[in-house]
């Protein structure tokens, strides 16, 4: 392939060529390059687009702004990992070995982060995304970010919430039968057992199921005081959430951390409604590029902003952060490292802070569903 | 044992198993009657959930209204499919024409994919959130008229089966195809509204369940995997067949399900599978070749 040095000569060569070109008298800089690897098909399919419009959303408010680092438009590249590990795992390959890319975005589900570090390992900078589970920053890779909550943050801020403020008296649980699922079950029953709520039983449901009265029945004649749902997937939990209310169970619901957005509202009709869940996105937040990212995704899109649409975001703000503070170049991995574990990022979801190991301390918050609209609850 | 929770499982289980019924039926019709194995019978069931949403949201109509224009619509893009793919290929190898099958299931769900979005939708029904109480058991409407339609429509292709012209003919194709063409029925005839029939059963199936779940264009795996549990445990081209295993299946699971565990669910279906292979090769109610 042609290298950077070849790339420049080249375009230096055309510019000379035809001496009328452009006014602005200097080259056009070539684009910082980054591939966006994410579901683009399959049962993630609509996270991924979701997660892919957010990242386009703030390429285009960027590049309109000139760019980053004195004008290097960003360029977004799009890769279908299908939500599999394998298909991450070449298309991270063919990104980096193919494509050339200059960064990776990636890591919507756990599986598909942990296996796709391995092959971007200390060769590329790559920022994973949604992904939850523990494992995805714990090895300390020197030039792995990633931007989501662990769950252990998710739930030890959440179960605080859920303790002082929702307060059931007892409570069941209905997660999803995976690593994450069963994650949270030994999370929470540690931590909500902790200050006094009684943990009735728990259903686990497949990832495949569409159809969850079995579990439900057996969930409502236990009488607990609240459901907790632990369900990634929008459809399935939109489901859930709506066979709740129609096996007549009367008591309170709790929806699982970062798992709340438009979407899911919008199916759940009102099964939703004074639902609690944590975000760490809501669209009242103060961060000063949130309001033009909202309005160019508004804009563009026809799905309400969303969490995963503004980890899309916060990504690319990440890798613009990274190489303006390295000077331009998108190639100078170290120094970006370096610049992200050490300085401030400003995001759309507020000011970020990555530790050492490359994980973001992402601030969330407590939110309800009221009338249809996710708030954030303040004290 | 607790009899209320026993009694609304085995309600849930009926219910499950009725749309269970409604998908294999017409799967077990296109195989009895015109020997050919359909994988793309889930993608009609998938189609028929859709017409029926989008019907709903961009003409307006009611529930019942497009639930039934999706059943027709459907009926009829069963039609286009045997006489663009299952018509002209008669007369080659099974396997043939079960890949083509395979080939236009993917087509449609991707296509599905490409024309719907990825987006799950949710299909709007006025019965799907009221709850009626039938003594200890919670049922909503709309999984009393999944159940109820259901029989309706059982009934009726039964009927019409044994007692129509169209129906005779039918059952005279699947008994010896040379023989009904000589005795002059007319086999393209009975093709296409075999088909018809089978597609506008399996899009009335996707509407009816489409509003107790969400919709997204992937749904026919499921629709078609349930189907062919049903289908092979009953006895291919058995209907009486369908309509026992389906309804025995969707007990089973559900009690499976509630008592032993959920993780065990899917399993069931296919070791229900394995167990009826074992002992009954040709299903539950097969006798013979024919359309029972």
């Amino acid at each position: 392939m042609f290298g950077r040095r070849t790339l420049l000569a080249a375009a230096a060569a055309l510019a000379l060529t035809i001496p009328l070109a452009g006014t602005g008298a200097h080259a056009q800089q070539p684009p910082v390059r980054i591939a966006l690897i994410g579901p683009m098909s399959g049962t993630g399919a609509f996270e991924g687009q979701l997660g892919l419009e957010g990242a386009q959303a703030m390429v285009a408010v960027i590049n309109a702004k000139g760019g980053v680092a004195g004008g290097r438009k960003i360029e977004l590249l799009t890769y279908d990992d299908k939500g599999s590990p394998e298909d991450g795992v070449s298309a991270a390959k063919r990104a980096m070995e193919q494509d050339n890319v200059d960064m990776i975005v990636g890591g919507w589900f756990s599986a598909v982060a942990l296996s796709m570090k391995e092959v971007t390992r200390d060769k590329i900078i790559t920022v994973m995304t949604s992904s939850q589970h523990p494992k995805v920053t714990e090895e300390g890779h020197k030039y792995l970010f990633r931007l989501n909550a662990t769950s252990a943050m998710m739930s030890e801020f959440y179960s605080k919430a859920i303790c002082e403020r929702i307060k059931p008296k007892s409570i069941a649980f209905m997660n999803v039968n995976d690593d994450w699922g069963r994650l949270e079950l030994d999370n929470y029953t540690k931590l909500l057992t902790g200050c006094g709520i009684e943990v009735k039983g728990h259903e686990f449901y497949n990832r495949t199921d569409t159809d969850f009265t079995t579990a439900l029945t057996k969930l409502k004649s236990l009488n607990a005081d609240a459901i907790y749902v632990a369900a990634i997937n929008t459809s399935q939990g939109a489901t859930i959430y709506r066979q709740i209310k129609q096996t007549g169970y009367r008591g309170k619901v709790i929806a699982s951390a970062g798992n709340m957005n438009p979407k899911l509202v919008e199916l759940s009709g009102n099964a939703l409604e004074q639902v609690y869940s944590a975000s760490p996105f809501t669209e009242d937040g103060s961060a000063p590029s949130l309001k033009p990212w909202l309005e160019q995704y508004r804009k563009s899109y026809k799905n309400e902003p969303s969490f995963i649409a503004a980890l899309g975001a916060q990504a690319v703000q990440t890798l613009a952060f990274g190489v303006e503070a390295a000077g331009g170049d998108p190639r100078a991995y170290d120094k970006i490292a370096a610049a992200l574990k050490s300085q401030e990022v400003p995001t759309v979801m507020g000011t970020l802070r990555f530790s050492d190991k490359g994980q973001a301390n992402q601030a969330i918050h407590l939110v309800q569903i009221q009338k249809k609209q996710i708030v954030s609850v303040r004290d | 044992m607790d009899f209320t929770v026993f009694a609304q499982q085995i309600a849930n289980g009926l219910v499950n198993g009725m749309a269970y019924v409604l998908i294999a039926t017409g799967l077990t019709l296109v195989f009895g009657v015109l020997r050919i194995v359909n994988f793309a019978h889930g993608e009609f069931y998938m189609l028929g959930a859709y017409i029926t949403y989008f019907v709903g949201t961009l003409l307006g109509l009611d529930y019942i209204a497009a639930a039934a224009i999706s059943a027709v619509v459907v009926a009829g893009l069963g039609i286009a499919a045997n006489r663009l793919i299952f018509w002209p290929l008669r007369r080659d190898h099974e396997f043939t024409i079960l890949l083509s099958s395979l080939g236009l299931a993917l087509l449609i769900a991707n296509g599905g994919e490409l024309l719907f979005g990825a987006d799950p939708k949710y299909v709007e029904s006025p019965f799907a959130d009221e709850v009626l109480d039938i003594g200890t058991v919670t049922l909503t409407q709309q999984r009393v008229l999944v159940f109820a339609a259901a029989v309706v429509a059982l009934i009726a292709v039964y009927l019409f089966i044994r007692y129509s012209r169209f129906g005779k003919m039918m059952r005279a194709t699947a008994q010896n195809p040379n023989g009904a063409a000589l005795t002059g029925i007319n086999i393209k005839l009975v093709h296409a509204y075999t088909f018809a029939l089978a597609c506008g059963l399996a899009a009335l199936s996707g509407a009816l369940v489409g509003p107790t779940v969400m919709i997204f264009p992937t749904i026919g795996n499921w629709a078609v995997l349930k189907g062919f549990i049903v289908v092979i445990m009953g006895g291919l081209g058995s209907v009486t067949g369908a309509l026992f295993a389906g309804l025995l299946l969707g007990v089973i699971e559900s009690l499976g399900g509630g008592y032993i565990s959920l993780g065990f669910m899917e399993a069931i279906g296919y070791a229900m599978i394995i167990a009826v292979l074992l002992w009954r090769p040709h299903g539950l109610f097969s006798t013979a070749r024919g359309l029972r």
